[in-house]
């Protein structure tokens, strides 16, 4: 049986103080294997994305532990949590969160050149990594010369160039018409197996669901069965 | 509300207002939106109206610094007047007062005796005077001497004692000194004075009285010390009994308001004189009207000279202003479109962003007044401590300070209109928001080609605008700037034509190359449109504007092959490629954006370094200035009455000869200088000429060093000086002929050129000859027409009391001086030191330039201020996408270098651009054929300076920047990416 990549332990997240005080995780456990791909589904507002924040390291969480690859990510510091996110960790955003003033190559080499690849290096594999997804033709197009499919494609090699351990993708669908939707789904799918990544999925798409290997729905911050 | 500034103002702001008014009345909904974005966002309002002030301050701090020397100069115009409102006098062959029967001065006195207008008539004689004060041992000559008749001069006013009390009025055996003659002689009341006229008498002083009114009788207090006396002892003194030289007329009213009589009473005086015999040669001044007219143009000068450097600062106010509110645009754009989404009507929403402008407007306005007044006020401040001004007690100036209301409303209205002009642009481009794009954050398309068609029909008006001022100025002795805007419009015009067809990228730099070109190769300018033009301070604006334009346009369309070279070099460095690459991708792919920042340190830098490279030039070329100012000698010496055989008399004297090594004696007198189409024919001018009685005046010719700026058919120097001693119908003139503006010269001069022929009248003698101009000489500190010695003896000019004294290398000049002054000092002898003199200019001119580099520096605070600011806006802006960087591994030390990088690219290639181009401009002065080439023959950079400037500016950029960097990397990544406040 694979190891246990993303670990989480009576996880709460608590937004706001006193008598403001909004749980939005609610005492979380969860074990994700390597090689898995999960789909986290709810409703809206039951704490999916903040799931996702708290157990990548991008927000803090109040309570309990996340574990990723064996180390408490929340008792690294700040520097050590980027360093694992640029080395051992991919994100895909559902408004795909592109840096509209770099090229495709460039934005796609960004995670390479923060974890240390230098640059000769970094510039031909984020160009094969536009290739293995069918974008060879637009390596050097912004994101504005692009469509939402080749947008998210382009975030997707991204989050993926790095080889990291764990995709974290929210609502990698959501702003894409269904041809699109359907084309990074089955790119998630595939790369998954070829890869062997950890992949967590938040998506309200039952079809991104069914692609994933098991589904964890949410309510009220807790997971449901 | 009489004041049409004042009225102008009342009738624009309430226009404003009105039209503002009704809209907001008819559209209320744009009105809350508008409030509640000032209102939910306190902080960022505040520091809004921070960043617009900036300009109205500029403006407000101009003329306020244009009031206070105003109202100082307005201060000196009365103390040198004091209640003499008019004066009546004839000027004499040698310069000074010509004397007339005192029969004449009673006749006036009579005349006027019944003229409501006039409270006094003063016959009165006005001249100079050598003292030895007997108790304390000490001389000091060319003191001012009036003497008056206690009764006739009442209406002056009473003198007052130091101590405050009215000591009277000077009696027959007993002066009155002002305070400083006092100060000269050290002498004390009860003193034994000698005084030296054409006769000596011995006099005790009876008091020692204030500067002003009649303590500060003509030019007490800015020149030299006055001597009182009744009008028996002037008279007696000058050797002039029943004679006198001056009429003092004082009007009825008190000062302020007895020069508005003047213009009536000199008319009735005028008439008066002509019905006295003997007064062909006597007219009437208006001269406290006159010195008051004189300061008013003075400060009028100075507002002139610190709005045109202002205006440096003042684009770049407003530029910062189109970067506030372009940002305050995008940052908002995915609200606004939610807005339109939701049913808002364009109009409203465009409305809503006019209000909020117009609240920004009116406070910044309001504030940036202030603010201008108070930093006009540090200004004076630094100036009256810093700056060396002999003669101008600096307690005046800083007493002196004050701002009209003119002043205020006009800083107000101008500042309020620039900023609602960018306000109402900013709405123009919110009202073609796009919905969909906007709620999306989808950037702008490209412009489609219509855009384009649109520019070339802009670009053929700027083509035909350009060619038309172009043709109709390049030739002549129009001002410069006219015919090189005209070839700049040009280059633009044929820039946006070309843009409808071929790349913008090949369009614009060339269209930059172009304007680099045009404004920057002085050799340029002198071909194509020749040396006739005449150039000012309006064309160094000209100038600057297009230098720092056309490198810009190079730099904003070469910015990412700029960014990639700089990116190479650091890619050497673990983990500098993402940083530089971030850092530099923003400055050089948005460069609209880009180019508002890097414009505002451009021009301001530009300002600066020019400003230090000139004064660092001026100050270097002082030794070559000396020589061609003085002719390597040490003094001129001028005596009151001729000191015969001097040259003997300095070499038998074993203290003077150890010290001087020469002295050259001259012949000076007054001309009166007739040019051909002058419109203040005749010129008042001295006269020079050297004799060729003995060896050493002849040796004048050959070795004098004067050097000249043109010459006839480009003689050579020495060939015009041979030329002089020896051809009878030519001249040599002073460099205030060339058209400059030389040393202390005021008023009209005429300009001539060699080749030219002039008319020099002796006004003693009436004889009048036409000479030819055969050489202008560099030299103006004296000023003065050479004749050669025959001609002069013709026309009268036989009075031998000039003197071209060169000290011994190594002997201190002061010492020099105050030896030859104690040894002649009965002669009257008043001595010009050169070097001092220039030295002085110099450091003058240096010092108002400095005061002129503290003023710029505001501008400098407006580069900061739009650092710091754009860089605040930039991280509320990018918040998504500093969140997506965080997330994909910068750490938060990246961010902050990324944008350290960033606004240090944009403060180093600003600075860059602007320092270089200050440069330029500076040394196109040094080869200029127009410019003294004795002043600025070389061009001195003050390196040192120029890096702390440098320094300075690079560390206020980075502690403006550093704050918002900071902020940018504690931005929480997730809170960031979802963009979440």
């Amino acid at each position: 049986m694979p190891e246990s990549v993303v670990v989480g332990e009576e996880v709460w997240k608590v937004y706001g103080q006193g008598e403001t005080q909004v749980p939005a995780l609610r005492g979380i456990n969860v074990d994700i294997r390597r090689g898995e791909m999960v789909a986290v589904m709810g409703p809206s507002g039951c704490g999916k994305t903040t799931f996702l924040n708290c157990f990548s390291g991008l927000d803090d969480i109040t309570r309990g532990k996340v574990t990723l690859e064996g180390t408490d990510i929340h008792a690294m510091s700040d520097r050590l949590k980027t360093e694992y996110r640029a080395r051992r960790a991919g994100f895909v955003f559902q408004s795909y969160n592109l840096l509209t003033i770099l090229t495709a190559a460039e934005n796609v080499e960004m995670p390479l050149l923060a974890s240390g690849v230098r640059a000769r290096e970094a510039r031909p594999r984020s160009v094969e990594m536009l290739r293995e997804l069918g974008l060879g033709d637009r390596v050097n197009h912004r994101p504005s010369e692009l469509s939402g499919g080749q947008q998210q494609r382009v975030a997707l090699a991204r989050a993926l160039v790095c080889r990291p351990a764990i995709v974290w993708a929210d609502e990698p669908t959501g702003n894409l018409d269904e041809e699109g939707s359907r084309q990074v789904t089955s790119l998630l799918r595939q790369l998954n197996r070829d890869f062997q990544q950890t992949m967590v999925v938040v998506t309200h798409d039952p079809d991104v669901a069914a692609a994933c290997d098991r589904t964890l729905r949410m309510r009220d911050g807790r997971f449901v069965t | 509300m009489t004041d049409p500034i004042v009225l102008f103002a009342a009738t624009t702001l309430g226009a404003v207002g009105a039209v503002s008014a009704y809209l907001a009345v008819r559209n209320r909904l744009s009105l809350r939106i508008a409030l509640r974005n000032i209102v939910r966002a306190r902080g960022r309002s505040v520091l809004v109206i921070l960043g617009l002030l900036v300009a109205t301050a500029i403006v407000s701090g101009s003329l306020v610094v244009g009031d206070t020397v105003h109202t100082a100069t307005v201060h000196y115009s009365y103390i040198g007047w004091g209640y003499t409102d008019e004066a009546i006098y004839g000027t004499s062959s040698s310069g000074g007062y010509l004397y007339f029967s005192s029969i004449v001065a009673n006749s006036v006195v009579t005349a006027s005796a019944n003229d409501s207008r006039i409270d006094g008539v003063s016959p009165e004689i006005v001249g100079t005077v050598q003292a030895f004060d007997n108790t304390t041992g000490i001389p000091q000559t060319n003191l001012y001497l009036v003497g008056s008749n206690a009764s006739q001069s009442a209406a002056l006013g009473p003198f007052t004692s130091v101590s405050g009390g009215n000591p009277g009025s000077p009696a027959p055996g007993s002066i009155f000194l002002d305070k400083l003659a006092a100060q000269d002689l050290s002498a004390s009341v009860g003193d034994s004075v000698l005084l030296y006229g054409k006769f000596a008498a011995p006099e005790k002083v009876g008091a020692i009285v204030q500067d002003d009114i009649r303590g500060g009788f003509l030019t007490a207090g800015v020149s030299g010390g006055s001597v009182f006396v009744d009008l028996a002892t002037a008279q007696a003194l000058q050797g002039t009994p029943q004679e006198v030289n001056f009429i003092a007329v004082t009007n009825a009213g008190s000062q302020e308001s007895g020069v508005g009589l003047s213009s009536a009473v000199s008319a009735s005086l005028t008439a008066a004189l002509a019905t006295i015999p003997g007064t062909s040669a006597l007219s009437v001044h208006q001269v406290l009207s006159d010195s008051l007219a004189t300061a008013q143009s003075a400060s009028t000068s100075l507002t002139t000279i610190f709005l045109v450097f202002g205006l440096f600062s003042i684009i770049a106010g407003a530029m910062l202003i189109i970067g506030i509110f372009t940002m305050i645009a995008e940052e908002r754009k995915g609200e606004m479109g939610m807005l339109r989404a939701v049913g808002i009507q364009r109009r409203t929403l465009v409305l809503a962003y006019y209000f909020e402008g117009l609240v920004y407007s009116a406070g910044s306005a309001l504030a940036g007044t202030f603010a201008g007044v108070a930093a006009g006020y540090i200004l004076l401040w630094f100036y009256v401590h810093t700056v060396p001004t002999p003669g101008f007690d600096v307690n005046v100036l800083g007493a002196s300070f004050t701002f009209s209301s003119s002043s205020l409303i006009t800083s107000y209205l101008v500042g309020f209109l620039l900023t609602l002009a960018t306000v109402v642009v900013a709405s123009v481009r919110v009202s073609r928001l796009n919905i969909v794009r906007a709620i999306r954050d989808v950037p702008e398309p490209l412009p489609p080609l219509r855009t384009y068609t649109y520019l070339a029909y802009l670009g053929g008006v700027s083509l035909a605008v350009g060619a038309l001022l172009f043709l109709t100025t390049f030739r002549g002795s129009s001002d410069i700037s006219y015919p090189v805007i005209g070839g700049a419009l040009v280059i633009l015009g044929a820039g946006l034509v070309a843009s409808r067809f071929w790349k913008n990228r090949t369009v614009f730099t060339s269209v930059g190359a172009g304007l680099l070109l045009w404004a920057g190769v002085e050799p340029l300018h002198d071909w194509v449109l020749g040396t006739g033009h005449s150039g000012g301070i309006f064309f160094v604006f000209v100038d600057g504007v297009m230098l720092v334009a056309g490198a810009l346009m190079i730099v904003a369309f070469n910015g990412v092959d700029l960014a990639r070279s700089v990116e190479r070099l650091a890619a050497g460095r673990k983990g500098a490629t993402p940083v530089t690459r971030i850092g530099l991708a923003y400055p050089s792919r948005r460069a609209a954006r880009t180019s508002i920042s890097l414009t505002i340190f451009a021009l301001v830098l530009f300002t600066i370094i020019l400003l230090a490279v000139y004064s660092a030039t001026l100050t270097g070329n002082l030794n070559n200035s000396v020589t061609s100012q003085s002719g390597g000698y040490t003094f001129l010496g001028i005596s009151s009455q001729p000191i015969p055989d001097l040259p003997s008399k300095v070499a038998t004297n074993s203290t003077l000869s150890a010290l001087y090594s020469g002295v050259v004696p001259v012949t000076t007198g007054l001309a009166f200088v007739s040019v051909q189409g002058f419109s203040a024919n005749p010129y008042h001018d001295n006269l020079f000429s050297a004799p060729v009685n003995t060896t050493a005046e002849t040796s004048f010719y050959a070795t004098n060093q004067f050097t000249f700026q043109s010459t006839d058919h480009g003689m050579s120097a020495s060939a015009v000086m041979a030329e002089l001693q020896s051809n009878r119908s030519v001249a040599v003139v002073d460099g205030g002929y060339a058209g400059g503006s030389g040393f202390g010269q005021a008023g009209p001069h005429p300009s001539v050129a060699p080749g030219d022929m002039i008319e020099v009248e002796n006004p003693g003698t009436l004889a009048a000859q036409n000479v030819t101009v055969i050489g202008v000489l560099e030299e103006s500190i004296v000023g003065g027409v050479w004749l050669n010695p025959s001609t002069a003896a013709s026309l009268g000019y036989l009075t031998l009391n000039g003197y071209f004294l060169t000290v011994h290398p190594g002997v201190s000049s002061t010492l020099a001086a105050q030896k030859i002054k104690s040894a002649f000092y009965q002669y009257g002898l008043v001595l010009v030191d050169f070097r001092a003199i220039l030295a002085q200019t110099t450091a003058i001119i240096s010092g108002d330039i400095g005061l002129l580099e503290v003023f710029i520096a505001l501008g400098l605070a407006v580069g900061i201020a739009a650092l710091g600011i754009l860089a605040l806006r930039a991280v509320t802006e990018r918040r998504h996408e500093i969140g997506t960087l965080r997330a994909t591994g910068l750490t938060r030390p990246m961010i902050i270098k990324a944008f350290l990088v960033e606004y240090s690219f944009i403060t180093i290639v600003g600075a860059l651009v602007g320092g270089l181009l200050g440069l330029l401009v500076v040394y196109n002065f040094t080869i200029s054929p127009g410019s003294s080439a004795a002043y600025a023959a070389t061009l001195f950079v003050p390196w040192w300076n120029l890096l702390a400037v440098i320094l300075v500016t690079g560390l206020l950029a980075t502690l403006a920047v550093i704050g918002p960097s900071l902020r940018a990397a504690r931005l929480p990544p997730a809170e960031a990416i979802r963009g979440v406040e």
